[in-house]
């Protein structure tokens, strides 16, 4: 019922903010509908932490690990509408856009999240391809947004890359089909269903359909070498999107993936994903690595940052055991600093009319609140103490440092080069001085209360996790957990 | 339909894969689309008569619909829009595309990929074919230079799994299949709608005039 309102209440908002010509009420509707999203989501998810697996009709189902990643939705949701809306209005200002593209704009935001929503709580890896195929068409014109030559550049390689990406996870899911003899209740093929038949699958068919399933979801995840599309298109993306695709696009096409993997440790055993999640994990963080030393555009930096945290989330997966649980942390850290960091870009963006590092002087001066979360985010995203990411990152390694030494010392390397490259970046661009003079301030306060309140929830959260949270991180620990 | 009826459709639709490589003219690709789709739409006419399922049968019609008429009028229409009747090099010369091709369809037929072309023994020639196709799609995406190409290319790698997930047995329930036909629907509206941008800002359909974005 509560998806059901989730799901409603999104189709309402979309078919509102269409027929209406008031921007006030596009806002307030997009507002009001992502507000009451968030909050279904938490309720939601504190009914799978008492309960275990909630099942809605008989297309959609929720698990623990889907209940995070639907809070990681709702939450990122909420906070990027009501920072959107400031976005915008200052953009229209400055007659970067205008009423027409507000509105195509939080059109394409609700259906964003709506295919998101689904993608989670589909009950059948088809229906799941279905919605995940709906976020790139969703978010196609969305990267487009400007309408300059480098964002339609940005999108149509995000279009290609991604839809072909999906085409051989298509290939790949279906592969998996071999197993079941008969299609189940419903009339389709459902996770349960392939997870019961595991054991039916031909082990040479599960290899090839992780591969091609790995390949595919794993470039929406944004894997090296099928990252490519990641930096053009958060770069040419309107800065709230980002923090969307970063934080929750992420981890909803990591839930798939690994709801694939499970179904192939059930038929095969644990040690072929281990071994892809540990090549695609390490050259993941050893591309970004490299890459973010020489970057030149914050936004990009940023994309990087992503590439190589969805790496060591791929290696908490693929050690086992604590690493799990790191890896299951560092996806909520990853996705709230996310969200502070691409907030703070696009204040600095809006100030500087630059994503060029080298443009960027004097912003502790210039706009102070945004620069202290910047920079506190690139603390908090590279590990440093006493944040939770350096608590998960400490599971994942400490893991990997037991079972698999090599891997863990090489990811500890590639991950230190991230922590120099990107420092050398930020004291470029806050550090520094100029000459030329910029009126200082933060401008609108809506610009800086998302940002500062994801700051707050991470603090929050690297010392207190809330009991029902702690009880589904442990479900999902002791479900991904090797025997 | 008979078995030997059914492999000479699937042997023309990796036909016209590969001959979507050797063609120079937009046109005659889409044309050449047009025919395999049409393919597809009968292999789902083959299935209907098999099962009886009334499901397929709108499935039979969905297809034609979308992928034989819509689509192939959504390219022609871009190609007079914007005289894209030329399409622009690939990346590979003629004779090495040939050679790639060959030795795709030799993979295609190993025994590496026995597992998956005897999931179904019967088919086991057509499930080869199928997966040929796949994989020379697949080569097509990334040979050529031109987004029209680009899409079509696309399209076939879809219509290919399609194929052979038909002749494996490994059909999803009818309103699945609905869902991901409307889903292929509007991906080729947003594609087609994404070649009159790039036509428009870079003057030309040719993706590697898209230089802007680098680190």
């Amino acid at each position: 019922m509560s998806l059901f309102l989730i799901i409603s209440l999104l189709i309402i908002s979309v078919i509102g903010i269409l027929i209406t010509k008031k921007r006030s009420i596009i806002e307030s509707l997009s507002l009001l509908v992502s507000g009451i999203t968030c909050i279904v989501s938490f309720l939601i998810a504190y009914k799978v932490s008492s309960v275990g697996t909630v099942t809605f009709f008989t297309f959609f189902s929720l698990d623990a690990l889907g209940a995070i990643v639907l809070m990681i939705i709702g939450s990122i949701g909420f906070a990027t509408t009501i920072y959107s809306i400031a976005y915008l209005r200052e953009e229209t200002k400055k007659h970067i856009i205008g009423f027409t593209r507000v509105k195509q704009y939080f059109i394409l935001l609700q259906l964003f999240l709506f295919a998101m929503y689904l993608a989670i709580t589909a009950g059948s890896p088809i229906f799941a391809w279905i919605a995940i195929e709906a976020t790139t068409l969703s978010t196609a014109f969305l990267i487009s947004f400007y309408d300059k030559p480098s964002a339609i550049e940005g999108a149509w390689k995000y279009l290609i890359i991604n839809s072909v990406g999906l085409l051989l996870g298509f290939f790949g899911t279906l592969l998996y089909f071999t197993s079941v003899s008969s299609l189940g209740e419903g009339g389709f093929v459902s996770w349960q269903t392939l997870r019961e038949n595991a054991s039916h699958l031909d082990p040479l068919i599960a290899k090839i359909a992780f591969v091609f399933v790995l390949i595919g979801y794993g470039t929406k995840v944004g894997f090296a070498p099928m990252h490519t599309w990641k930096p053009d298109a958060y770069s040419k993306a309107p800065a709230p999107l980002g923090a969307l695709l970063s934080g929750a696009l992420l981890p909803v096409a990591f839930f798939i993936l690994l709801k694939f993997k499970t179904i192939t440790d059930l038929s095969i055993g644990y040690s072929f994903s281990q071994t892809l999640f540990f090549i695609f994990g390490l050259f993941s963080i050893a591309v970004a690595s490299l890459i973010m030393f020489n970057a030149r555009n914050y936004k990009r930096l940023l994309a990087y940052s992503s590439i190589e945290n969805a790496g060591i989330i791929a290696l908490g997966f693929g050690f086992g055991g604590l690493g799990v649980f790191g890896a299951v942390l560092h996806l909520l850290y990853h996705s709230a600093v996310k969200v502070i960091m691409f907030f703070s870009a696009g204040n600095i963006l809006l100030k500087y009319h630059s994503a060029k590092i080298q443009n960027i002087k004097n912003a502790f001066h210039i706009i102070p609140t945004t620069s202290i979360l910047f920079v506190l985010g690139f603390l908090i995203v590279t590990g440093t103490p006493p944040f939770g990411i350096f608590f998960s990152k400490i599971y994942i390694l400490g893991t990997g440092i037991k079972t698999h030494p090599v891997v863990a010392l090489i990811a500890i390397l590639f991950m230190t080069m991230v922590f120099v490259g990107f420092l050398r970046h930020i004291t470029q661009m806050f550090l520094s001085r100029s000459t030329e003079e910029k009126e200082s301030g933060e401008g609108n306060i809506w610009l800086v209360i998302p940002p500062l309140f994801f700051l707050f929830l991470i603090v929050l959260l690297s010392f207190y996790i809330p009991p029902f949270l702690t009880k589904l991180i442990h479900t999902v620990t002791l479900y991904y957990t090797y025997d | 339909m008979s078995i030997p009826f059914l492999q000479f459709l699937v042997g023309v639709l990796f036909l016209t894969v590969v001959f979507n490589h050797l063609m120079k003219k937009n046109f005659l690709s889409i044309i050449s689309f047009a025919v395999q789709s049409f393919i597809v739409t009968l292999v789902f006419l083959h299935s209907f008569l098999e099962t009886g399922n009334i499901y397929l049968f709108l499935m039979v019609v969905f297809t034609f619909i979308v992928k034989v008429i819509l689509s192939p009028l959504f390219f022609v229409r871009l190609i007079k829009k914007y005289k894209l009747s030329f399409s622009v090099n690939t990346y590979l010369s003629m004779p090495i595309t040939l050679i790639v091709i060959a030795i795709l369809t030799f993979m295609a037929h190993s025994k590496k990929f026995l597992p998956l072309t005897s999931i179904v023994p019967d088919h086991q020639v057509i499930l080869s074919l199928a997966l040929s196709a796949l994989f020379v799609s697949l080569f097509l995406i990334v040979n050529r230079k031109e987004a029209l190409s680009q899409i079509i290319s696309i399209l076939s790698l879809e219509n290919s799994i399609v194929v052979f997930a038909i002749f494996a047995g490994l059909e999803q329930s009818p309103s699945l299949q609905i869902g991901i036909i409307f889903n292929i629907f509007v991906w080729i509206m947003i594609a087609t709608v994404f070649v009159s941008m790039i036509y428009k800002h870079f003057g030309s359909s040719d993706v590697t005039s898209m230089n802007n974005l680098k680190d």
